[in-house]
């Protein structure tokens, strides 16, 4: 037996997925453990091991990979509890960081405040050097004053530095120099270099991104050799890997070499999941929504490529790094619901998460949440949430809401929690929208692929408050990231600076440059064991006309780059600067220059078979468990509703709404708009009743 | 027209999408021009407009040139009348036909759907060149428009899709840097983009419903506009702000007067008894004026509104000519825009004391230079620049909260952004030496101003020259409510003999020798509240930081601290915030 295990750590829950060689498919979660995350992690890895009667040990030795996927260096950031960073810099500029070129991002809001720095200022310490433009040398690096910033540092108990230097991208010696002084004077503390995390121009991206990285060094090497040692401790012999932001999947040791790369992988996997679901309906293009015990995650999928960003950033901190495209709002089972002073309901971004947990956990929560209100409102059912395991108290989610919402607006409990489960539902539906308009779509014309063990609870009502029509929730909806991390391939992006007009450009560097990342990528995926023949190279050109400012990413085939013909590579440039800005000077013959190269190898493993089921026909009725009453949120009535047992429901089963629909970790409210048909996944669609036929002709064929 | 039910999502998807395509458009300009001042400092704004040249949505990078945009689309309608086609390109800057700068120059490009005239989409950038007597456009010795610029009223550069050769060469036949044609292809590149966007929208929903949602969309946000206007207590209220030397005669003043009436849901702003216009280029233009009126209100109401036609609605503003705010053919007015942040003054002094908690101390004003000549590494290619990282200060503190450190000139509020260091020393010949928050600049406070900068750079280049406009070096800006003042502004020069060069505000230096030494301070915003109301941890974050010295925090905030422990001196604290400490200053 060969075992795989995606491990999501979230908020709230840490979900697993294991799976088998034949592609059968078990769920497991378990509360997470924020003060250690790892102990979570082998709680469930326990408990699959007791589920199979074997030893822990026994267990691991037949599992061949584990993929995991982290928010502590998320977290660390949000909240900012990362390491004490110090940042060495040039002399003259240690404000960069805090200033982020004087931008304030909502220009008429005078409350606005400025984002706060990773490193605070009396650690932002100058260093005497200088290079120019062109990398040549104007003030020799004084070490003396990196000894005296390092010496400072020592006496603050700094645990990670920082090393920025002007136009380092242009030569990076001195940075280099200051990074051996810092290993010989500091040898403890974690060093992040800004030519080795981002060997880019421009100062302000590459000193946040830098700093980003020292900050959250020491929290994710921490975390994951105390994961190493413990799975070690347990005789695991198999791969492990980690989740990065940019949808792929890297070792251990590439994460703790570059931790920015996990900073916005939480939600990385949703979108390949997603995609795995919806493909199954013959679509290529889905919202991916995942709504855990805290925040929410809403990712956009077009043309099977999700959409991906350089330009990111983190509580508006600059990362330019590649990631995925994810909006994050903070609402989720655990949102707090709250009367502002303006007498109006609110819920999040406050979230009760595992502990205290929601009122009715009874753990300890007195604050009424998201999950208070669902249960109240009877879409959950207290002796079945998670599967029992975590009983619920319906009297204390109501004493919760009537103190803290109820009274104070003059409403029933039940009044209350239909209203905090509206205001929750339209935030959520707000980020939808955000992630399709903004890029230019609208939200109707996608699936919208729903996740988390909330986000079918809520779905139905997200849809309706945006006119889309179709929902799909997986059966895997409640570890949704955890399967999507196995389906995820290896993945590392490099990048080299050469810029150089097309007509004068010198091939033979060029073509050295793109075969100089391509190795160094191939023998990474070989240390993680992926042979070369599974390895894919893809090739990007950042190309612009000459004198702009800035450019245009153009995809070329491999073999296409190493033939190096600058007029193909023109020829691709045009018509996509043409797409994106609106023309193109192809026939006024102004060249074009290249200023980065990157490529990204991509190491295909093996993903999970997904199982299809033969068609069982259209009567759910062995999967009828019982009635009971749940509310009606457009007809603000409650109604007695049939209540199916999901794993019981087969392909070709039809429900019409309202009804709910049952699993271990995961409840499906079907409002009355909406009807059921289970597809041959086992994947729950959901469509407005007016659009059956279409709906049933591609569920059915 | 059949009757149309309106869809409230739709109303607000179509906001958003509309808004996202001006944002789109905005990509497009900051992406491919060449100009630091488009795409480093993005000082232009992208616009979407109805069939009749209401304003429908923006992305107001720069919201001085904002609300020009609308007035001189309604005005090239009625100029062109019925000829208006599709594939028209049209450009504009003239300030006498409702633009707002010279240096502004807009391109509109009208959008047809099944044949018909349904919005237009618009971009306005500042051009690095638009011919005159000085290159860059900033001339303090101009009496009269031609000294600064070619005028270009409503023009049409591409006819039915056709470029119309002859008009195009005109045009940058009068203009020195061949980017400034670049710029302007980016612009209409911007437009048509722009056109992309709402033709989309147009085939997915049709005509009628979009018409129809859009008045929709108009009305909701008047209604908002009216409710945010209603916050303010009926009446009348007035204010007054001084514009510090006209470029022509030292120590001259001239003084800005508002007179506001809120009644009923509306406002009016109404600037007469402002003085006459200057001699020189200090004057405001009519859009000018009226954006740095609605910039500064728009600060004191909800943040989230959305900006279109009905916004606008319920603000009236009435500006005589002749007057520093809106001169008088023929006058030079480049420098106009620069009266926002004394014109802001004046708003914020009238309503500060009507609604003070929403009302900023006063924020540090635009000191700013720029810099052309030709650039020797580059084969002699001429450079312009505008130093935007030096001229940002700081905003005041509002009740509830600090300003904002270097965040710059009131009519950009953030919008205007530091060149990256880097790309500015491969952009210009000159080599930075210093860019950092300026020690004790912020107007102490309970929420204290924010912070100014100091910088300074190694000139580089051939023929230069260095350009400075701007006000801040008399009057510093007022703290509110007990706050205290920030800093003033100051640009120096250190020539390479040692000799120092303090610039006047208006000011034009020739023949700068390379190994100058430029330096500038842009002042700190003024604070709010009494500074020995703040919380004394705050205080001591800041002295920690270097940003307030250990002196400040005893003298203004009342907080003694121990540098050697940083820790609050509590004892000593009380003792100078109690009444006796006074007694002893």
């Amino acid at each position: 037996m060969s075992y795989k295990i995606g491990i999501d750590v979230g908020g709230t829950f840490t979900d697993f997925l294991l799976t088998e060689e034949d592609g059968t498919s078990h769920i497991y979660k378990v509360l997470s453990t924020p003060k250690d995350p790892s102990i979570a992690t082998i709680q469930g890895i326990e408990e699959m091991a007791r589920d199979r009667g074997l030893t822990t040990e026994e267990f691991l030795g037949q599992v061949s990979t584990i993929v995991h996927g982290t928010t502590v260096t998320t977290n660390a950031t949000l909240t900012y509890t990362g390491a004490k960073t110090g940042l060495l810099t040039t002399k003259g500029f240690r404000d960069a960081l805090e200033m982020r070129r004087g931008i304030r991002e909502e220009q008429y809001n005078n409350r606005f405040p400025n984002a706060r720095p990773v490193v605070e200022r009396y650690l932002r310490l100058p260093v005497a050097e200088r290079v120019d433009y062109k990398g040549d040398v104007v003030e020799p690096l004084d070490e003396g004053s990196v000894r005296a910033a390092l010496a400072e540092f020592r006496n603050e108990g700094v645990e990670a530095v920082a090393i920025c230097f002007m136009n380092a991208f242009a030569n990076p010696a001195h940075e280099r120099r200051a990074a051996e002084i810092v290993r010989d004077e500091l040898p403890g503390a974690f060093l992040s270099v800004s030519t080795e995390v981002v060997p880019a121009i421009r100062f302000y991206d590459r000193v946040s991104t830098t700093a980003l990285n020292a900050y959250v060094g020491p929290v994710l090497t921490r975390y994951l050799q105390s994961l190493i040692r413990k799975l070690e401790g347990l005789r695991y012999q198999g791969i492990l890997l980690i989740m990065a932001s940019n949808g792929g999947v890297i070792s251990p040791e590439a994460a703790m070499d570059k931790p920015a790369t996990t900073l916005l992988s939480g939600p990385a996997g949703g979108p390949v999941a997603g995609l795995a679901f919806v493909r199954g309906q013959g679509y290529e293009d889905c919202i991916t929504c995942d709504m855990g015990g805290t925040s929410f995650d809403v990712a956009l999928v077009k043309d099977g490529k999700p959409l991906t960003t350089t330009e990111g950033s983190i509580n508006r901190l600059r990362i330019s790094l590649p990631m995925l495209n994810v909006v994050t709002i903070g609402a989720g089972g655990g949102s707090i619901g709250w009367i502002d002073e303006g007498g109006l309901l609110r819920m999040g971004p406050q979230s009760a998460g595992a502990d205290p947990g929601p009122a009715c956990y009874g753990r300890g929560g007195e604050l009424p949440t998201c999950t208070d209100a669902d249960l109240v409102l009877g879409y959950l059912d207290p002796a079945f949430f998670a599967g029992g395991r975590i009983p619920l108290d319906l009297e204390a989610a109501r004493r919760a809401i009537d103190e803290h919402v109820a009274r104070k607006l003059g409403y029933t409990v039940e009044e209350a929690a239909a209203g905090m489960y509206d205001v929750i539902n339209v935030s959520m539906a707000a980020a939808v929208r955000e992630i399709a308009v903004n890029n230019g779509y609208d939200p109707r014309d996608f699936p919208l692929v729903t996740a988390g063990g909330a986000g079918p609870n809520h779905a139905c009502m997200i849809a309706l408050e945006l006119g889309i029509p179709v929902i799909l929730v997986p059966r895997e909806s409640s570890i949704f990231c955890a399967a999507g991390m196995l389906r995820s391939d290896l993945k590392h992006d490099f990048v080299r600076s050469y810029p150089a007009r097309l007509d004068e450009f010198d091939r033979d560097r060029f073509r050295a440059l793109c075969r100089e990342m391509r190795d160094e990528g191939v023998r990474q995926l070989a240390a993680e064991g992926i042979p070369e023949d599974r390895v894919e190279t893809h090739v990007v050109l950042d190309l612009r006309y000459v004198r702009q400012y800035h450019e245009v990413s153009v995809e070329v085939p491999w073999d296409e780059a190493v033939a190096a013909d600058p007029e193909a590579f023109a020829a691709r440039f045009h018509p996509q600067h043409d797409a994106l800005y609106g023309y193109n000077l192809a026939e006024k013959g102004t060249p074009v220059e290249l200023i980065n190269v990157r490529v990204t190898t991509v190491g295909r493993t093996d993903k999970p078979r997904l199982a299809p089921e033969p068609l069982a026909g259209e009567d759910p009725s062995p999967a009828f468990k019982r009635s009971r009453s749940a509310y009606l949120p457009r007809e603000k009535r409650f109604a007695d509703v049939p209540v199916y047992d999901g794993m019981k429901l087969r392909h070709g089963n039809r429900i019409a709404g309202p009804a709910i629909i049952e699993q271990v970790n995961t409840t499906t409210f079907v409002t009355p708009e909406f009807s059921v048909v289970v597809d041959p996944l086992g994947t729950y669609t959901l469509y407005l009743k007016e659009r059956e036929d279409e709906i049933l002709r591609r569920v059915l064929g | 027209m059949s009757e149309i039910r309106i869809d409230k999502v739709l109303v607000s998807i179509l906001q958003r999408r509309l808004k996202s395509i001006t944002e789109e458009m905005s990509i497009a300009m900051t992406r491919t021009t060449r100009s630091p001042i488009l795409c480093e400092a993005k000082d232009f704004v992208t616009g979407l407009y109805d069939a009749k040249g209401n304003m429908l949505e923006q992305t107001e990078n720069l919201p001085i040139l904002a609300f020009s945009l609308a007035p001189v689309c309604k005005y090239i309608i009625e100029y062109f009348g019925d000829d208006i086609h599709p594939g028209d390109v049209i450009f504009h800057n003239d300030v006498f036909s409702m633009g707002n700068q010279n240096n502004d120059v807009a391109v509109y490009k009208p959008i047809f759907f099944e044949g018909e005239l349904v919005a237009w989409a618009a971009c306005k950038g500042h051009q690095a060149d638009i011919g005159g007597a000085v290159q860059g456009g900033y001339n303090p010795q101009a009496t009269e428009v031609w000294q600064e610029a070619l005028r270009i009223p409503p023009v049409k550069v591409i006819e039915r899709g056709k470029l119309r050769k002859d008009v195009w060469d005109l045009i940058f036949a009068n203009i020195r840097l061949d980017i400034v044609e670049e710029d302007m292809r980016a612009e209409i590149g911007s437009c048509v983009v722009g056109e992309r966007g709402v033709l989309k929208i147009l085939e997915r929903y049709g005509r009628e419903v979009f018409e129809a949602h859009k008045e929709h969309l108009f009305d909701a946000t008047e209604q908002m506009m009216r409710q945010e206007i209603r916050t303010i207590p009926d009446g009348v209220y007035r204010g007054e702000a001084t514009a510090y030397y006209d470029g022509k005669n030292p120590g001259s003043e001239y003084t800005i007067r508002v007179t506001i009436t809120v009644k009923d849901g509306e406002i009016h702003f109404d600037y007469t008894g402002t003085d006459p216009q200057t001699p020189g280029f200090v004057n405001g233009t009519f859009t000018s004026s009226a954006s740095a009126t609605i910039l500064t209100f728009l600060q004191m109401v909800n943040p989230n509104m959305p900006h279109n036609e009905g916004m606008v609605r319920p603000i009236q503003i009435t500006i005589p000519g002749g007057t520093i705010l809106n001169a008088a053919y023929p006058a030079a007015t480049t420098y106009g825009n620069h009266l926002c942040p004394n014109n802001a003054d004046a708003i914020m002094r009238a309503l500060g004391p009507v609604i003070p908690e929403r009302v900023t101390a006063e924020w540090n004003e635009l000191l700013c230079s720029l810099s052309t000549g030709s650039d020797p590494r580059k084969g002699g290619e001429p450079f312009v620049d505008i130093f935007f990282m030096g001229m940002k200060g700081g905003s005041g503190g509002i009740y509830g909260c600090d300003g904002y450190d270097h965040i710059g000139m009131i009519d950009a509020s953030g919008g205007v952004l530091d060149q990256d260091y880097e790309m500015f020393e491969q952009q210009t010949p000159h080599r930075l030496v210093r860019h950092e928050y300026w020690c004790d600049s912020a107007g102490a406070g309970r929420w204290r101003g924010g912070l100014g900068v100091e910088t300074e750079f190694v000139m580089g280049g051939e023929n230069v020259k260095v350009v400075t406009f701007g006000d801040g070096d008399v009057e510093p800006a007022r703290g509110a409510v007990g706050g205290k003042d920030g800093t003033l502004n100051v640009i120096k020069l250190r020539y390479p003999d040692g000799r120092w060069y303090t610039c006047t505000s208006k000011d034009l230096v020739e023949n700068v020798p390379a190994g100058t030494v430029y330096f500038q301070q842009a002042g700190g915003g003024g604070g709010w509240g009494d500074p020995r109301e703040r919380d004394p941890a705050k205080v001591l974050r800041d002295v920690r930081n270097g940003v307030v010295s250990l002196e400040k925090a005893r003298e203004d905030y009342g907080v003694a601290i121990d540098p050697a422990t940083w820790t609050v001196d509590e004892a000593e604290t009380e003792r100078l915030r109690s009444g006796e400490a006074e007694t002893r200053d």
